[in-house]
């Protein structure tokens, strides 16, 4: 049967029963009409229907007639035995084509069409051939923290923070080049943190220029809402936070081999309020190298071995801003400053090597940190320049207590939160050790500051700071962490020091959205 | 020490010399396909030979008028070979990818070859279709693309809008009645030629199709001469497809000589051989008369002097709002 007739036949089958079904209905709305003639009116509507019906069924037998008539294949050009039939066929093949045609439009016309998406990675809007992209993303931390200090020598102070608050807008423009800005509302202050533009000419040769992290520390780099406790080690004090530079970086062999290499203003060692500006005349070299050697091999166990070294080299100009503001702890507390009178005297070197093992559950990550700066303005008389070396390493270990992947970027839950469905999300334990001893040349000719004014009131030579936590992932946006700190300080200089002279113990809880 | 010396320089001589793989991109339109499938391995043939590299010449096809808005949009072509020359003239215009007197560049404003709009009818001419007037009688059903997207499509309607001038004695209001009862009778608009014969022979809609000359003959080779009838009316437009290089792409890849040295080869024997051989009418006097039988004899007018350039008709035909516009309405 061709399709024409098939159509015909439906149609006038349809019809009747339509009519069919009408009849009924049509009868009793007649019922409700208030009468008006309606014996006659009802008689001929009734006569008016069944000659339709007459008609309708007198067209289906002329369907089936034409069925049997037409036995021919269905060709290319039309073959009508009747001008109307064929009138028919040609608007059911118009009607088809028109079909096709609005289809391949619709197709061309979804190619052609921006793309909207908004899901756990954030929002992001891209030109249908991506040469384009926007995105936006944003990170809120609130924190706590409680100090348990001895009550005659109060140290930190209990209470609840926005430790980060930040909307991330970042993109590509004409495919090659990207950029990211993330201003700061978290903390005391408003700034920017990451502003820069990066040229991608694959990805084994980029280069970006603006404001970012300096390419050295392990612990530094990784991603601040990836980090395993609330905060940074107190081997990171040694690290610069972010900089104003050039650096040109890529991925070799699939990642196996990173590389990072520019020039940068030159940033103290925790300069934690950035600034957008050089410092000095001054300028650092910076570079880091990672290798993940077994990335793409088949060797499952070893696919998460990673390791590198990050370093600096700078020329620091005599002046204070090029001076770390001071070492802190766990609990954010200074334990180290140099004395008012110190200023860099010359060089300015880091060296930092590094490394991290994750398999399945598993993470460890450690690194060590040299940071060795030339001084002068050491209060012990005929104190000389000289060269102070400390040195900080810590390690961090983890386990995945619900099964999933551990990794330095983060983990996503294999069930995330949800009680109806009876899944909690991913649960991590987690446990760190670290340490920065001092030069002890800067206590012997003077150089660490004995200061008892402010919060802070002496310089500690070492600190050992231990840490355990407990990290529940609701899903890949919403974590929720819990960890206790302790610090323990030996040497130093200073009297009276309500932070050194006493170990600091903290208790941390963060609710973390990012997305 | 010198005989490392000699395998140095002989080792650096050969990499030297070494031959190189050029690919270049030619945005075409709808019905080139077979045209620039043959004479990309005849100038591939002709290039090694010459230089002793190796080209390999990618193709992309679709609507003039879209294809133009691709290369606007980013599409790398190295050289563009298009409907019309307005299409051309938007890319420079748009996109300032090539200098505005790009046809200049090659002989004969850059149209290596030329074509016609024909009549294709089912086979036998049921409907007696002979000439433009036949279109518009009622229950004619014409099959042509959207001149908004397709070149193919504007030169059948200025085809068919050059005819009702000479008949109405430039008497254009009559002239636009005459176009929009034939666009009454079109069913269906493709975006480009190519679907347009799709239409007509695949889909079996519509008693005419108004096609390039080209594309009626491939037509007839493809779905059997047996099928379809190609008419040649009296009088019809001469249509000439401009090619130029996207000078800049082309200096960006590296290929502006390759690319230069494709367009001009469809110049040569072998090229105008090529366009002849697929039903585009050569340029060269002596091919053309080697491939006469091809090319029925008609009246062509062109669109310079019927309509003033491109420029002029397309800003008045089928800009937005233009006669096009006015006079076309969809089916339901």
């Amino acid at each position: 049967m061709s399709t024409v007739q098939t159509k015909l036949k439906q149609l006038a089958v349809a019809t009747v029963a339509g009519f069919q079904l009408a009849l009924p209905a049509t009868a009793a709305d007649s019922t409700n009409t208030p009468p008006d003639n309606s014996s006659d009116s009802s008689a001929a509507q009734a006569a008016e229907i069944e000659a339709l019906k007459q008609e309708l069924q007198a067209l289906a037998q002329k369907v089936d007639a034409l069925e049997h008539q037409q036995q021919a294949p269905p060709s290319a050009a039309p073959t009508p035995s009747s001008p109307a039939i064929a009138d028919l066929d040609q608007k059911v093949r118009v009607l088809e084509r028109q079909r096709e045609i609005d289809q391949e439009n619709a197709a061309t016309l979804a190619k052609s069409q921006p793309k909207i998406s908004m899901n756990q990675n954030g929002f992001s809007f891209s030109t249908a051939d991506t040469n384009f992209v926007a995105n936006f993303h944003g990170v809120l931390q609130v924190d706590s923290r409680t100090y348990f200090n001895n009550p005659k020598l109060p140290a930190g102070t209990d209470g609840f923070l926005l430790r980060r608050a930040r909307p991330i807008f970042n993109g590509t423009v004409f495919k090659d080049f990207d950029f990211n800005f993330t201003p700061e509302f978290g903390g005391s202050t408003v700034q920017i943190v990451d502003a820069y533009l990066n040229y991608r000419y694959d990805s084994a040769l980029q280069l970006q220029a603006g404001k970012f992290k300096s390419p050295i520390g392990l612990e530094q780099l990784q991603a601040d809402v990836n980090t395993t406790f609330n905060e940074r080690s107190i081997a990171t004090d040694l690290i610069p936070y972010r900089d104003v530079g050039v650096e040109l970086h890529g991925d070799l062999a699939g990642g196996v081999l990173s590389y990072a290499g520019g020039i940068f203003n030159g940033s103290p060692d925790l300069n934690t309020t950035t600034v957008n500006t050089g410092l000095s005349n001054g300028k650092a070299f910076v570079g880091r190298l990672f290798a993940q050697p077994f990335k793409n091999s088949d060797l499952v166990p070893l696919q998460g071995l990673g390791f590198g070294v990050g370093g600096s080299y700078q020329h620091d100009d005599p002046v204070t801003s090029e001076l770390t503001p001071g070492y802190t702890t766990d609990g954010q507390q200074k334990f180290f400053t140099y004395g008012s009178k110190v200023l860099p005297a010359g060089t300015h070197w880091r060296i930092d090597p590094q490394g991290y093992y994750y398999y399945g559950p598993f993470s460890l990550l450690g690194e060590y940190d040299i940071s060795a700066q030339r001084l002068t303005g050491g209060t012990v008389t005929g104190a000389k320049p000289v060269t102070l070396q400390n040195n900080a390493w810590e390690i961090t270990g983890g386990w995945v207590l619900t099964g999933e992947d551990a990794g330095y970027n983060g983990i996503t839950p294999l069930h995330p939160f949800n009680l109806h469905n009876g899944n909690w999300g991913a649960f991590q334990v987690v446990a760190r050790y670290a340490n920065l001893d001092v030069d002890n040349n800067a206590f012997k000719d003077g150089f660490a500051s004995a200061s008892t004014t402010g919060t802070f009131t002496a310089s500690a030579s070492e600190a050992r700071a231990w840490s355990v936590g407990l990290n529940w992932y609701l899903n890949r946006n919403l974590r929720i962490n819990g960890s206790f700190s302790r610090t323990d300080f030996t040497g130093g200089r200073g009297t009276g020091a309500t932070v050194t002279e006493q170990p600091e113990n903290v208790l941390f809880t963060r609710l973390q959205l990012a997305f | 020490m010198k005989t490392l010396l000699h395998l140095f320089l002989i080792l650096a001589l050969t990499l030297g010399v070494e031959a190189k793989e050029i690919k270049l991109l030619n945005v075409s339109y709808d019905p080139t396909r077979e045209l620039y499938q043959e004479y990309n391995d005849a100038f591939a043939q002709y290039w090694k030979t010459k230089t002793g590299d190796d080209v390999v010449v990618s193709q992309s096809h679709g609507g003039s008028g879209k294809q133009a808005q691709s290369v606007i949009n980013g599409l790398e072509a190295d050289v563009v070979t298009l409907a019309l020359a307005y299409d051309i003239d938007a890319i420079s215009a748009q996109a300032k990818l090539l200098p505005a007197n790009w046809a200049e560049k090659f002989p004969d404003h850059s149209t290596p070859y030329t074509s016609t709009i024909v009549f294709l009818v089912r086979k036998g001419n049921p409907r007696n279709i002979r000439n433009w007037d036949d279109l518009v009688k009622p229950g004619i059903s014409v099959v042509v693309p959207n001149p908004k997207t397709s070149g193919g499509a504007r030169w059948a309607y200025l085809a068919a809008y050059a005819y009702a001038l000479e008949t109405f004695n430039h008497d254009d209001p009559k002239a636009r009645d005459f176009i929009r009862q034939l666009y009454k009778n079109v069913p269906v608009l493709d975006s480009g030629a190519r679907g347009s014969t799709v239409t007509f022979a695949q889909r079996g809609i519509g008693d005419v199709l108004l096609a390039w000359e080209n594309e009626a003959h491939l037509a007839l080779k493809e779905f059997g001469a047996d099928k379809f009838d190609i008419v040649t009316p009296p009088l019809s437009i001469l249509a000439e497809p401009p090619v130029a290089v996207v000078a800049k792409n082309a200096r960006r890849h590296g290929t502006t000589e390759v690319a230069a040295a494709y367009l001009n080869y469809l110049y040569s024997d072998v090229g105008q051989e090529i366009a002849a051989k697929n039903f585009y009418r050569p340029r060269d006097p002596a091919i053309a008369a080697k491939y006469a039988a091809n090319f029925a004899p008609l009246k062509l007018v062109t669109i310079d002097q019927e309509f003033g350039g491109w420029t002029k008709a397309q800003a008045t035909h089928f800009a937005d709002g233009g006669v096009f516009d006015q006079i076309f309405q969809p089916q339901n």
